[in-house]
């Protein structure tokens, strides 16, 4: 699916995105806008208070950045980066340490008034095979990119 | 002099969907980009300001809470962000719901830079019981 080929049918699986999440990434991550004091993202200490939990989680945005990544590498930039949605639902908080592959499944064609939306359901999970996200995506791709109707 | 926090404590019930707060402007610059870049360990991510969280900042500056928890956000790609731009941020209350007994409020932002380039929209849901993530996976 994606690069050269365009072509795209009900049913294709999206090549799966495996993120490492480390403490370093999240802190990154954050620190990217600006953000310099401490959070329930990078500091354990706020995220007890504010959350109730042991330690930090990483902000959702992480994952749907993920999902963004997937699906860019699925559709190519030239498409994604201009026609490209993801709508994400986070289930399960994903914590420094994990490791979470995000998969997809191509589950709808439609014709739009600029090309062929593509529509993807994601699927995130961590390495006990717990689900962490759930969503979808799409992008959509100009018809010239298609194979021709017969 | 410390600064006076003015900001209102959140009053759920008396938030008004539609709500259209203070334009947001500000200069993306190449480190912002490199630094998202390392955190998402991706060098083509196009769309840094997703960690920017504008769809919250200026509800952020003008309403104090409990704190938050993202349940679910939407993300439309227009076209990547470039360094050097400043980017103006529009954000709006689009919807709140209760669920289960909990409260959400959705945000929706739209951001454009200098030249009219639209960039992406972003909608995010949150919970506004943060505690609620501890009672649920750590008790």
């Amino acid at each position: 699916m994606g690069g050269m080929t365009r072509n795209y049918q009900v049913g294709d699986e999206v090549t799966s995105l495996v993120k490492q999440v480390t403490q370093e990434a999240i802190n990154l991550f954050e620190s990217s806008a600006g953000a310099t004091g401490p959070s329930q993202f990078t500091d354990e200490e706020t995220a007890r208070e504010i959350l109730g939990t042991s330690g930090t989680v990483a902000s959702g945005r992480m994952s749907l950045t993920f999902a963004l990544e997937m699906l860019r590498r699925a559709f190519g930039a030239d498409v994604f980066n201009h026609t490209g949605s993801v709508d994400l639902r986070f289930l399960r908080p994903v914590r420094p340490g994990d490791t979470i592959t995000f998969s997809g499944r191509v589950t709808g064609i439609s014709r739009e008034a600029n090309g062929s939306k593509i529509s993807v359901e994601i699927k995130a999970e961590n390495q006990n095979g717990d689900t962490t996200g759930v969503g979808n995506g799409s992008a959509i791709v100009p018809n010239a990119y298609l194979p021709a109707e017969e | 002099m410390a600064d006076t926090d003015n900001r209102i404590l959140l009053d759920w019930d008396a938030l008004e969907v539609g709500e259209t707060f203070d334009k947001y402007e500000y200069v993306l610059t190449q480190e912002m980009i490199d630094t998202y870049r390392k955190g998402v360990m991706d060098d083509e991510a196009g769309f840094p300001t997703i960690a920017h969280k504008v769809d919250v900042k200026q509800y952020n500056a003008r309403y104090t809470d409990n704190g938050s928890v993202n349940a679910r956000c939407a993300f439309q790609c227009y076209n990547p962000p470039i360094a050097g731009k400043k980017l103006t941020v529009t954000a709006w209350i689009a919807d709140k719901y209760l669920r289960r007994g909990k409260n959400y409020i959705v945000t929706e932002a739209v951001s454009v830079d200098e030249d009219g380039r639209l960039i992406d929209r972003v909608i995010t849901h949150e919970l506004k019981q943060p505690s609620e993530v501890g009672k649920k996976w750590e008790g």
